[in-house]
């Protein structure tokens, strides 16, 4: 559950991201501006988490496992 | 019972749907009539969509929050008709996206200051409220005079009312800028202006570049005066 | 189920997103009661304006009004909800942890964006839905994960039946995704522009506001509340909610009834008279469920009473039912025509939101961060119940002094709006109307800073509680002093 919830989250806030970044292209006034590039910047930083969440995971489950094979 | 309680508690969607129904009801029993009864909105001489100046000064009014301290709807009781005019009818909102009725007067009511005070009275106030009147609580809105008005997004704006309901013609769109420079120079000929738009008042601009206060001015002198209150037969007013 | 058939299988719940909705709360909360000082201040002595657009009153009331709303209430709102659902269906949270921390932070992104549109002078102009098209898309989206979340964990319960606390949460979460997407139907002028017009105009407008703004404050402000209260009054209280049956009667007929009052924000406008009638009838109506509830709340302390002496949060949360049975008194009378006539457009409005808004809202909020905060965080108690005292004591005298000011100032008002002189002529202008509240305008500034002052007591007294080693747990291996699992049924 864990896994599939980190991609299809993290898939969703990159494509919100791209969102943002064509209303930064197109924007007609300052906050649409803003909005655009606070939404990639939530994107970014978002994803950078879940990323940095998921190896600290899978780094925490090696190091249990060196731990309980280790003599 | 027929209904047992029991059902709702055990079953998370039967009790969603039986949430969202019982909700749904008192809004549909109460906003859909006001769109289909025909007398809700009275049928009266006057009332026409704002201009393009009018439209943008009443954007403006919308984003600055006016509406927090300055009510536009004159209840149906005596002592507010003296203050304020004739009672607000639901015609002269017709146009209106938002309605700006207001629920709070830190200010007087603004539904019918049309004409009541000068160009130049308006200017004053807006920039420094307490100038004209010491003990105002309004805050100073000067950087309207120096901010120049957004024009070329009108049409924009325009075509986005008309499907949205607002009968602007195709006239109106096409001219809709130099119907708003008309307006805002007072040095201009504004017979087309007024033949599209009945009653708009020129704003005191300095003909050069159109400001945000012009746009304010232009729609604050034409609130409430559409309507010819002593023209009309009151049959058609009664709902 | 025992204790023991409990404890066999204890739960992984996801108690980090309710920790970050927490913290955001009591952060929220100190600067929507700074906000409300300002412009308060800003009402007595206009020169706090500066003259400067993003600070003026009018950019500036919507940001206080949206940080205590949505940012204070939204986010106590969610993270209890997030607790409490979790708890009585005794499963984790469905979704798993990256769609939660979706919520919370797409919830912080929301309230940041709609703050800084407002004061860059972007606003739909309609109270308590100020922000533009494209951050009301923003909230849709974040607000359909978080109903997901919600009924997914519903569904897998491991609890047959579900905890009256959660028909409140979930009607008020269905409620206001409903409320949102029509108030708020609207078209951009273009879809890279932060202006949009609204679908609705005039008379129908004003009533489809009304519906929302008028239901904002009977779910998002009511419901949600009463879910906080049905789980959290009982929890601190070691107590049973008081009547099974009263729940049921109160719940389907609060939230049948609500939404028909609108109309009492409009009496004498161009509203058509059946509409305000019906508007004044159901508003009237509406006292009896909202006192079922209130009186469901308080007679759950029988046999508990003297814990008010001794738990400040739950003194708070009986205290917020006391509130919210006034305020659903007042509301009724000032939804009858007649009162209406005077009050409409007073400040004695303004009184009435506060005294729900402070009294109940922001206090059965403090009750509930009072309980939750120790057991998040494992800690074995609040760090000082003394400090939790001062709060209290302070906040209510903050709740005093601004409904009593407001009551004089709008009545005053009301009153002086009417007037006659003995020739037949209006007595007063408007302006001597604005002079004479001035005093009270001071008052309820002050009001304001005592009410800011206890939340920074709170702010403070919560951080210590999860940072002092006076609040460790003494080593036992289990979270809570209960490990875990609770005295009233889960």
């Amino acid at each position: 559950m864990e896994s599939v919830s980190s991609l299809l989250v993290g898939a969703m806030v990159a494509a919100f991201g791209v969102v943002g970044l064509f209303l930064v292209a197109h924007a007609a006034d300052s906050e649409m501006l803003l909005f655009g590039v606070s939404l990639a910047g939530f994107a970014i930083a978002f994803d950078f988490n879940l990323i940095r969440r998921h190896f600290n995971t899978v780094d925490k489950a090696h190091a249990a496992e060196r731990e309980a094979t280790h003599v | 019972m027929f209904i047992r309680h029991e059902w709702f508690e055990k079953n998370a969607l039967l009790l969603l749907i039986g949430s969202l129904l019982t909700i749904s009801i008192g809004g549909i029993v109460e906003i859909v009539p006001l769109f289909t009864i025909e007398t809700t909105v009275e049928h009266v001489e006057g009332m026409r969509p704002y201009s393009p100046l009018e439209l943008r000064g009443r954007d403006i009014y919308v984003r600055e929050g006016c509406y927090l301290c300055h009510s536009q709807q004159i209840r149906t009781l005596r002592d507010e008709v003296e203050r304020y005019g004739h009672y607000s009818i639901a015609a002269e909102s017709m146009y209106d996206h938002p309605f700006q009725w207001g629920s709070k007067r830190i200010g007087p009511d603004l539904a019918r200051v049309g004409g009541k005070y000068s160009n130049d009275w308006h200017y004053a106030h807006l920039k420094n409220a307490q100038s004209l009147v010491p003990e105002s609580l309004m805050p100073h809105y000067a950087f309207l005079e120096e901010n120049p008005l957004q024009i070329d997004d009108i049409q924009e704006r325009m075509r986005t009312l008309r499907t949205l309901g607002t009968p602007y013609t195709d006239d109106d769109i096409a001219n809709a800028k130099a119907d708003l420079l008309t307006q805002a120079d007072p040095s201009a000929d504004n017979a087309k202006l007024l033949a599209r738009y009945p009653k708009a008042i020129e704003a005191s601009g300095n003909g050069k570049v159109v400001t945000e206060a012009d746009a304010v001015v232009a729609y604050l002198q034409m609130l409430g005066t559409l309507v010819n209150f002593a023209d009309t037969n009151t049959e058609r007013l009664r709902q | 189920m025992s204790d023991t058939v409990l404890a066999a299988r204890p739960v992984n719940y996801n108690d980090e997103v309710v920790k970050k909705f927490v913290i955001a709360a009591v952060f929220w909360a100190i600067i929507a009661f700074a906000l409300g000082v300002y412009i308060a201040t800003e009402l007595a002595w206009p020169s706090f304006n500066l003259g400067l657009s993003f600070i003026n009153f009018g950019r500036l009331r919507p940001v206080h009004t949206s940080a205590a709303v949505f940012a204070f209430g939204g986010s106590a709102l969610i993270g209890t909800s997030l607790f409490v659902v979790q708890r009585t269906c005794h499963t984790r949270l469905w979704g798993g942890a990256a769609l939660a921390n979706f919520i919370f932070w797409g919830y912080q992104f929301f309230i940041v964006m709609a703050a800084l549109s407002y004061v860059m002078g972007y606003s739909q102009g309609r109270e308590y839905a100020e922000p533009e098209w494209h951050i009301d898309l923003w909230l849709t989206i974040v607000w359909v994960f978080y109903l997901l979340v919600f009924l997914g964990t519903l569904i897998k319960r491991n609890e047959p039946h579900i905890y009256v606390a959660n028909w409140f949460y979930l009607a008020f979460i269905i409620t206001i995704a409903v409320l949102h997407v029509v108030n708020n139907a609207a078209l951009p002028i273009s879809w890279y522009a932060a202006k949009s017009y609204g679908a609705y105009t005039g008379v129908q407008d004003a009533l489809v506001q009304w519906w929302y703004g008028h239901n904002a404050v009977g779910f998002f402000l009511t419901a949600g509340f009463l879910g906080m209260m049905y789980y959290f009054i009982p929890k601190a209280a070691g107590r049973p909610v008081y009547s099974y049956r009263l729940s049921i009667v109160h719940f389907w007929t609060l939230i049948f009834m609500y939404i028909w009052a609108g109309p009492h924000h409009l009496h004498w406008t161009s509203l058509p008279d059946w509409t305000q009638t019906l508007g004044m009838a159901f508003s009237i109506m509406l006292w009896m469920p909202s006192w079922g509830g209130m009186i469901n709340g308080l007679m759950t302390l029988s046999g508990a009473w003297d814990k008010l002496r001794t738990d400040p949060g739950l003194r708070f949360s009986v205290t917020a039912v006391g509130f919210y049975g006034m305020s659903t008194f007042e509301g009724p009378v000032m939804s009858v025509r007649e009162v209406n006539a005077l009050s409409h457009y007073t400040d004695w409005t303004i009184g009435h939101v506060h005294s729900g808004a402070l009294g109940w809202v922001a206090f059965i909020s403090f009750g509930a961060l009072y309980y939750l905060v120790p057991v998040l965080w494992g800690r074995k108690a609040l760090y000082s119940n003394r400090l939790a005292s001062w709060h209290y004591w302070i906040a209510t005298l903050g709740i005093v002094f601004y409904i009593v000011s407001m009551w004089v100032a709008g009545i005053m008002e009301g009153l002086m709006w009417r007037a006659y002189d003995k020739y037949g002529f209006l007595q007063y202008s408007f302006v001597e109307s604005v002079i004479a509240i001035h005093p009270f305008m001071v008052i309820r500034m002050l009001g304001g800073v005592f009410f800011l002052i206890g939340g920074i007591i709170m702010a403070y007294n919560l951080r210590k509680t999860v940072t002092s080693p006076t609040t460790e747990q003494p080593r036992q291996g289990l979270g809570t002093p209960l490990g875990g699992f609770a005295v009233a049924g889960e």
